[in-house]
């Protein structure tokens, strides 16, 4: 019997140190490979979003490590032995009290926390220079609607949103004649952008683990709550993360977040690209 | 350990129930109207369809790993709607594997195994009572199961295969053909789910009025078994939401074939009425499947350490509230839907409460096994995993409750290690436990203690290495339900570590093998149970292994609680519900 319960657990360490091993080596690849835990925030309250993060982190972190210790000590201390009776007791009010107070207290704060960094992120007002940028979801890609030199994005409808015009814009404006498209969110570091969503079709998630933001584009309605600043420049991608069909694995754009400098560059191509095309004649070459 | 126990009274078992008269074949074990014989049917049927969700999932894993290869050995032979002419998964067929092993596991696996299965076997024997209110109901119930499950998985058969729109089926993916290309698929998935609520609405009925009117004498509402309560207020869980996705699943049937629209963009339709019909059936369904787990959990623990259940009423309290607070949680799966953002504000508040109750239990059971005398039997360590595995589970769940990191990790594989901590570290460990547990008294017979070791062993290594890793992935930025990670640049770099979640949940999904071989081996060949063979409390343990149709030869009485355990002054060390306490012992209050 002896014999076999030694054979168990050196069976059992094997496992383990095997799966260690082997885990360990996952994350040690992954880690040489690039990116091995949450990718840098790139945008301000992605910033601030991480702050709350680390400190529910921390937090759960520590209750599960206090609560483990005191368990597993529990389990071994107060394992069956001949001659040892359990202790007989129903509970204890005063205990009881103590442990419903306490997470009680702590679930309340965090939820003042979170709830005043939710409300800077999203229901405060943006910057007046904030730039507005249409954002049409589809079965199974992104198109970006930028305003013209007025700066003023063109009004759209949801109820106008069709083949030909996926951005439902409303032609009667003349805002919407300068508006012009992109198949690139070309975005200027620093400076506040918010976005006006739509979905032509099915639900599509708008998603960009760098600026910690995920906002759901519903068909039928307009979504122009969520607005963000950019910090970091560089290239990043935007995914759609919920299933809309069967082309949802690849439904994804790419994000270029550039220097005030070469957006203006970018800018400015595509605007005279889109005045040349209203007038007839063929675009330029442009990104 | 084990070898303290008493296993085998010879010739005690079958000795009670000669004086019914013999039914036929069909009566017996087909249309049987005996909670005992439903209660076996519910088992074997669910751990048939575990089979089928668990295959499914290794598919999905197998696509996750080595995105694009085709599937060894069977990868020819599926059908083309799932694969290449290589044998490799289609996009569209991935997404079809990640809804049906989701659905199959809800309603077809942890569902029946937690109410079908243990609501019917323990709730009458439990209180003292010699059927369930309605047998006919009951058999009933367990028919439409059946039905819903040969109906869902039908789907596998049809023009274009599986619905492949999630689990969750959010409009109007799921409501118009022309987007998800599985009209066949997703009607099938209506109807099933439709006649799965029916039984779910008969079963919840007939156990609720068991409850209520059935019980013994002496059997008063505080003295009843923590895993009665909890399956009482699961019932009136269901009785409440269940409908309410039946209703919904009708309504998206019709936007489906007849051109209504409930749930579509155009026509006054509303896609975010679908999120809110199912999410309002949805939380509490998230409870529904915990819990009977927790109730079942609490007398495993109390019984193997020998102990009264730390504040047996602060624990009935914490699932009567858990109950209530259950229906206005449900926006928390919506706060980046598209839903009025003031909502957020509410459902991130009833949310952090609820967190509450469910901590208050966590601490009943390390209050539960303290000062203990603990028996490391099979069934004791799937419950003291559970206890760990769920305090993980409810940990990671802050996350989310905290709006604007929801923000980040919602739809990532956070939630995916999230869901699965709650639901196989926590329901499913609960039901492996549950089922070593009343082994002896379902079939006679006793299960192979070493061979429950391996299995828990291996269960709980590969469950880690399988679920732990997919908290990293998510805040790393990994989607959930995309069949490539490797069309991402953010996702490139981690494939080594869904790799080695793939490859421990391979070997998590044989962990299930030395279970089944020791289940079906010891109904047949498993030493023979005594009554009691773990010296137990309650009122199943009163009668013989299995019991007799009708259960108790007298309507027992009730003298006290449930958990008379190690009372001082008597010599056992624990007392029968259905035995007073001798005079010179004072029970305490609870």
């Amino acid at each position: 019997m002896s014999q076999f319960v030694s054979n168990k657990k050196s069976f059992i360490a094997a496992l383990v140190a095997v799966f260690l091993t082997l885990g360990a080596s996952a994350y040690g690849a992954a880690r040489t490979s690039g990116l091995w835990w949450m990718p840098d925030a790139a945008s301000k309250s992605g910033v601030e979003i991480d702050q709350l993060t680390y400190f529910i982190y921390y937090l759960t972190g520590g209750v599960f490590i206090l609560t483990q210790v005191v368990y597993i000590y529990f389990l071994v201390r107060y394992r069956a032995r001949r001659g040892v009776r359990a202790t007989y007791s129903h509970g204890d009010n005063r205990l009881e009290l103590v442990w419903t107070a306490i997470p009680t207290a702590i679930f309340i704060g965090l939820w003042g926390y979170s709830n005043h960094l939710w409300w800077d992120v999203i229901h405060t007002e943006s910057p007046p220079d904030t730039m507005e940028i249409a954002v049409t979801a589809y079965q199974f890609g992104f198109t970006f609607q930028y305003p013209g030199p007025t700066g003023k994005l063109g009004r759209s409808d949801v109820k106008l949103i069709s083949t030909d015009n996926i951005f439902g814009n409303d032609r009667t404006d003349p805002a919407t004649k300068e508006d012009f498209q992109s198949g690139v969110l070309e975005l200027p570091v620093n400076k506040a952008v918010r976005i006006r969503l739509n979905s032509k079709d099915v639900i599509h998630g708008f998603y960009i683990p760098q600026f910690r933001i995920y906002q759901d584009a519903v068909p039928g309605r307009t979504i122009d709550w969520v607005w963000f600043i950019p910090t970091k420049t560089g290239g990043y991608q935007l995914a759609c993360s919920q299933l809309c069909g069967s082309g949802h694995y690849n439904m994804k754009a790419d994000i270029a977040v550039v220097s005030q400098a070469e957006f203006d560059k970018w800018y400015q191509e595509k605007v005279a690209a889109a005045t040349n095309a209203a007038a007839g004649t063929p675009p330029a070459q442009s990104k | 350990m084990a070898e303290t126990i008493a296993h085998t009274v010879p010739g005690e078992a079958h000795a009670s129930h000669a004086h019914h008269p013999e039914l036929s074949f069909f009566r017996k074990y087909i249309w049987s109207e005996d909670h005992k014989t439903i209660a076996l049917q519910y088992l074997f049927t669910s751990l048939f369809f575990l089979l089928v969700g668990g295959s499914l999932a290794m598919g999905v894993r197998f696509q996750l790993a080595f995105p694009g290869a085709p599937v060894p050995l069977i990868g020819t032979l599926l059908p083309s709607w799932l694969v290449t002419s290589a044998g490799a998964f289609q996009p569209g067929g991935y997404n079809g594997l990640v809804t049906m092993h989701a659905t199959v596991m809800v309603f077809l696996v942890i569902m029946p195994l937690l109410i079908g299965v243990f609501g019917n076997f323990l709730i009458p024997l439990k209180i003292g009572a010699p059927d369930m209110a309605f047998p006919f109901f009951n058999a009933l119930s367990y028919w439409l199961f059946f039905v819903s499950g040969i109906v869902l998985l039908s789907s596998f058969f049809v023009p274009a295969g599986f619905p492949a729109g999630g689990w969750t089926s959010y409009a109007p993916l799921s409501s118009h053909a022309e987007y998800n290309g599985t009209q066949a698929g997703q009607s099938l998935w209506c109807v099933g789910l439709f006649i799965n609520g029916l039984a779910s609405i008969a079963g919840a009925a007939n156990y609720i009025t068991t409850v209520i009117n059935m019980r013994a004498p002496g059997m008063t509402m505080f003295r009843l078994p923590l895993p009665v309560w909890a399956l009482f207020i699961t019932a009136i869980l269901l009785l409440l939401a269940v409908p309410v996705l039946s209703a919904a699943a009708a309504m998206l049937f019709c936007d489906l074939n007849f051109g209504t629209s409930f749930f579509s963009a155009s026509n006054y339709g509303q896609p975010l009425l679908w999120q809110h019909l199912f999410w309002f059936f949805g939380h509490p369904e998230v409870y529904i499947m915990i819990l009977p787990a927790m109730g079942l959990v609490s007398e495993i623990l109390s019984v193997n350490s020998r102990k009264p259940i730390f504040g047996y009423k602060a624990m009935v309290w914490a699932m009567v509230s858990i109950g209530v607070l259950g229906f206005i949680v449900w926006g928390h799966h919506m706060f980046v839907s598209g839903m009025n953002i003031l909502l957020s504000a509410t459902f991130s508040f009833s949310t952090m409460v609820i967190a509450v109750p469910s901590a208050i239990k966590t601490f009943n059971w390390m209050g539960t096994v303290w000062g203990g005398s603990i028996r490391y039997t099979t069934p004791m360590c799937f419950a003291l995993a559970f206890v760990s595995m769920f305090v993980i589970g409810g940990l990671s769940g802050i996350y989310m409750a905290a709006v604007p990191v929801d923000l980040f990790i919602h739809h990532t594989y956070f939630i995916v290690a999230h869901i699965h901590y709650v639901l196989f570290g926590g329901s499913l460990f609960g039901v492996f436990g549950a089922i070593y547990f009343w082994f002896p008294k379902m079939f006679g017979r006793m299960m192979n203690e070493t061979w429950g070791k391996i299995h828990f062993v291996l269960a709980f290594i590969f469950f880690n290495c399988t679920f732990l890793p997919m908290h990293n992935l998510g805040l790393n930025g990994m989607m959930r339900r995309i069949a490539d990670p490797m069309l991402y640049d953010h996702l490139r770099s981690q494939q080594p570590i869904n790799v080695f979640v793939s490859v421990s949940a391979f070997c998590l999904g044989l962990s299930t093998i030395p279970f089944l071989i020791n289940f079906f081996y010891s109904i047949f060949n498993g030493p023979k149970a005594s009554k009691n063979p773990w010296r137990s409390t309650t009122l199943e343990w009163t009668v013989p292994s299995p019991p007799g149709h009708g259960n108790f030869e007298t309507t027992p009485t009730v003298y006290h609680g449930p958990y008379e355990y190690s009372v001082p002054g008597m010599e056992e060390d624990f007392l029968p519900q259905n035995q007073p306490a001798p005079e010179t012992v004072k029970l305490a209050a609870h």
